[in-house]
């Protein structure tokens, strides 16, 4: 869906981005991880052409942006930044609907979206809808910046560092509600950030970006596999690989059959980490998942799940 | 808003109403200058006069905004910033040289009248406009002009939608500085046989007149302070 093909591009003497190539295939959420300079924006940027690249070439959908209409490509790119950057002097619905205008949709189905849209990201649209950008928490103000940047169903969402501003408690509510507008839109999304919690918490494929280099890219758990690169080991913390990677190891998979009476429950998409921190929380050695068939999980089926998962998918 | 315009407009029925009433009140002046001996004005209507002021300085407020609007718009933009110094240096010449000096240099090229003044106060206003357009450009924040380009408005459009709607209340605080200033100061205008509220003033220092000088100079303060109040009201944020 998106490929950069040995993309690169200095800024005077600063190699901010050097030969980076990968694809982000249809309807994935990837996350772009690395540190504060590593390039992870700049290279982000060149999807919509924002940033030129002056080595290599960036494809959407088979097709060189380098070739497209600068404004055409945007409008079809949904496009969504840390700080958010509504229009102060325009309330929130006219915020939402600025791409649907820009493509001159008429005003009934522009209203309509907005109030989908709204809907989508957790906002009344008859509470927000006319209210002005300054008025809203940070929270409420990157819902509005996400239902903007998706008013024209665009198959591609850009996100730089889009809950880094946010405190945790509204991080982990938006990051869920990412995670559920992903499944039910199937977006292709590239995210930036430099937060691995949240890459973990996000992604299904993670890139890896340092010094402007791709240090690794692939499933989340293969780059977070015993072998990664030096790179990834110092970012992730090597002694918590194991622990980041039950963030990411559905429970479900992990299961085993047969109730077990009393035991607290753990929702069915959960994650083992999950599993592992309501077993901490209730002092108890097992958890039975909620599900139509009785299941449950121990703790030495936890523990054993980091590595045990690499034998059957890295395989 | 409303209440604030009905005052103006009284303001506004007082100023003319006392414009009326100057020539008919020999005696008011009288009393003021005992020693003159024709106190009122007379030699022109005075509303006459004010149509002329008006004309010469809301012309040359209009000239100024038309040459420092797009001069500002063009040291904002990326190709253009390099200009910025030398358009800045240019216009703070301009305003450097007071208006009855240019009125004074201009005079053998343009001849008596409104030309000069013109000239004149074009080069003391323009200034401010440039000034208050860069700043009020300069102040549009910058995470909502990434989020325009990002999300596919052209250059055209985040002008239009975005930057000027925002710096519009900084815009409008120039203009007023520009409309008030050469109100003011195409008082100055008389010197160079520009019909206008400065008129009485010259003829009155010309022939130890103080009571025209004061006339005059009454009406054109209070002039300049009533466009100021009006541009007041136009000072709210576009939608």
């Amino acid at each position: 869906m998106i490929r950069f093909e040995g993309a690169g591009r200095r800024y005077g003497e600063v190699r901010a981005v050097r030969d980076v190539s990968f694809e982000v295939p249809r309807g994935s959420l990837c996350v772009l991880l690395g540190e504060s300079g590593s390039g992870k924006s700049t290279l982000m940027r060149m999807v919509n052409r924002l940033v030129e690249p002056d080595a290599g070439r960036v494809l959407l959908e088979g097709r060189d942006v380098a070739g497209l209409d600068p404004q055409a490509l945007r409008r079809g790119i949904g496009y969504v930044i840390q700080s958010v950057g509504l229009f102060p002097h325009w309330d929130v619905a006219r915020n939402v609907a600025t791409v649907p205008r820009l493509l001159g949709w008429d005003e009934g189905r522009v209203a309509a979206r907005v109030e989908e849209l709204l809907a989508l990201v957790g906002l009344d649209p008859a509470t927000f809808g006319g209210r002005r950008p300054a008025t809203l928490s940070g929270g409420q103000a990157q819902r509005v910046g996400l239902a903007r940047a998706l008013a024209a169903d665009p198959p591609v969402l850009l996100m730089d560092e889009p809950f880094s501003a946010l405190d945790p408690a509204t991080r982990r509510g938006l990051q869920a509600e990412l995670r559920r507008i992903h499944r039910e839109t199937g977006k292709t999304i590239l995210l930036v950030t430099h937060d691995v919690e949240e890459a973990l918490a996000l992604a299904d494929r993670i890139a890896v970006m340092e010094a402007g280099s791709l240090a690794a890219e692939g499933p989340a758990l293969a780059v977070l596999g015993r072998d990664a690169p030096p790179a990834v080991q110092r970012m992730l913390r090597p002694e918590a690989l194991a622990f980041q990677r039950l963030g990411v190891l559905p429970a479900a998979a992990f299961a085993e059959a047969g109730p077990v009476p009393g035991a607290p429950g753990l929702p069915g998409d959960a994650t083992l980490r999950d599993a592992l921190l309501l077993m901490l929380a209730e002092g108890t050695d097992r958890v039975s998942l909620e599900g139509a068939a009785p299941r449950h999980l121990t703790v030495a089926g936890v523990l054993a799940a980091p590595w045990a998962e690499t034998r059957e998918a890295g395989a | 808003m409303r209440r604030r315009l009905a005052w103006l407009g009284a303001e506004a029925m007082a100023f003319l109403a006392a414009l009326w009433a100057a020539p008919r009140a020999g005696s008011l002046w009288g009393w003021l200058f005992p020693e003159v001996s024709r106190p009122a004005y007379t030699q022109d209507s005075w509303f006459a006069l004010l149509a002329s002021h008006l004309a010469l300085s809301v012309g040359a407020a209009g000239i100024a905004v038309l040459i420092g609007l797009p001069a500002g718009l063009a040291a904002t933009r990326p190709g253009g910033r390099r200009l910025m110094p030398v358009v800045d240096a240019a216009f703070s010449l301009a305003q450097a040289v007071p208006p009855v000096a240019a009125i004074a240099l201009s005079l053998p090229l343009l001849g008596f009248g409104a030309a000069p003044t013109l000239l004149a106060l074009v080069l003391y206003a323009v200034l401010p406009v440039l000034r208050a357009t860069v700043a009020g450009l300069e102040s549009v924040p910058g995470d909502a002009l990434d989020a325009a380009r990002g999300l596919g408005l052209s250059p055209w459009q985040r002008l239009r939608r975005v930057e000027l709607p925002l710096a519009w209340p900084v815009l409008l605080s120039g203009w007023r500085v520009a409309l008030t200033v050469s109100v003011a100061t195409t008082a100055v205008g008389a010197v160079a046989g520009a019909r206008c509220l400065g008129t009485p003033i010259i003829i009155g220092l010309s022939n130890a007149n103080p009571a025209y000088v004061l006339q005059g100079a009454l009406f054109t303060a209070w002039l300049a302070l009533l466009l100021d109040r009006g541009m007041g009201l136009l000072s709210r944020p576009e939608r």
